[in-house]
């Protein structure tokens, strides 16, 4: 890496590179202090992005029962012409999907509840967590060590990626 | 979220799940919706800045994506074809209802590095406070690029996907995201590094 280049660092902490290009991105990084400083901010951005995530997992709002009655308005309703189905038209459909929602809702819980903890999972991902090989090289070392001391006293992994944390545990 | 009836086990992978919901399975669907409804409606949120907006946006986003099924061909990329078609659900918002200009993100992101705090260990903790400064924050930054810059951090999408969601080439997708790092890192710098008051 003649130039520092954030994008290769980010591709590096999300293992997205080949192992040369890794290498090579790494080997620059363990000498340059605006890389160690970019690799800092990033490890504090996914930190508090997952953590943002994690607080907002459950939306009341978006329950299933309403997009099943919106869906079945959808089907009965004629086909849309292409590119002419806009926002006023779907607002509209959510309000009859509303109120077709309760009686769905009500069939809904009168079923047999299965599979807790099915509906949390966000399956497609390309980050990793941050590395630990990653950190040793690059100098943040004692930063991690100290966050590893600060994620014990809160009792949280505090810098996971959001796309994994958001998986079932 | 409620979740009712009997959804296929959670190892159903994204591929099972995808074929069953194309053979019209609501279950399978059901699954589908549950695993990526927060992400969505927590991008459409980030997007519009407006909760029960999102909500809606949500909700027609996943009525798209079920029409739109059979049209999906890597199986194994559902996050991201979700997130593609909410942003077509919040741009076709965004025009309908005429919504405000951004924030004019002006082009001085030369240098900003240079006078950043590095941030330290301390700084993880997101609390109330914080939160709300970086919803701020990203509220600041331009629509477009505050999207490509969430699908990266926040949605973990490799930059190859965000350029096929967005429309754009790779290197843009690399500068945009960059741009909008640094001036995230700009508004929040007075909270990191010591610098909290
Ligand atoms: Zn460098």
């Amino acid at each position: 890496m003649s130039t520092c280049r954030e994008s290769e660092l980010d591709a590096l902490l999300a293992g997205e590179l080949a192992p040369e290009d890794a290498s090579r991105v790494r080997a620059h990084a363990e000498g340059c202090a605006a890389c160690k400083h970019a690799l800092a901010w990033q490890r504090l951005e996914r930190g508090w992005m997952t953590q943002r995530a994690r607080r907002e997992l459950v939306r009341p709002a978006l329950s299933f029962s309403a997009l099943e009655a919106r869906l079945a308005v959808a089907q009965k309703a004629p086909a849309p012409v292409r590119h002419a189905r806009r926002e006023g038209q779907w607002r509209h459909w959510g309000k009859m999907a509303m109120a077709a929602a309760a009686a769905v809702a009500f069939v809904g819980l009168s079923l047999p509840r299965g599979g807790a903890g099915v509906g949390v999972g966000v399956g497609v991902g390309t980050e990793e967590p941050w590395s630990r090989e990653l950190i040793v090289a690059t100098g943040v070392e004692a930063c991690e060590d100290a966050a590893a001391a600060l994620e014990a006293r809160v009792g949280a992994c505090l810098i996971a990626s959001p796309v994994l944390a958001l998986r079932a545990d | 979220m409620v979740l009712v009836g009997t959804p296929p086990s959670d190892t159903d992978g994204e591929r099972g799940l995808l074929r069953r919901a194309r053979t019209g399975d609501p279950a399978a669907f059901r699954v589908i919706f549950e695993r990526h409804s927060p992400a969505v409606w927590r991008f459409l949120r980030d997007l519009l800045r407006d909760e029960a907006a999102a909500d809606e946006a949500t909700q027609e986003t996943f009525v798209r994506a079920h029409s739109r099924l059979g049209a999906l061909r890597d199986e194994d990329r559902v996050g991201s074809w979700l997130l593609g078609i909410a942003r077509h659900v919040y741009l076709e918002s965004r025009r309908t209802r005429g919504v405000h200009v951004d924030v004019a993100d002006e082009e001085h992101a030369h240098q900003v590095e240079a006078v950043l705090p590095t941030p330290s260990p301390e700084d993880l903790l997101l609390d109330q406070e914080l939160a709300g400064l970086l919803t701020e924050a990203l509220g600041m930054l331009h629509a477009e690029r505050r999207a490509a810059l969430l699908l990266r951090i926040d949605h973990g999408l490799a930059y190859e996907e965000i350029a096929s969601v967005m429309g754009w080439s790779l290197p843009k997708v690399k500068n945009e995201i960059h741009r909008a790092r640094l001036r995230l890192r700009e508004q929040l710098a007075a909270h990191v590094g010591g610098g909290r008051p």
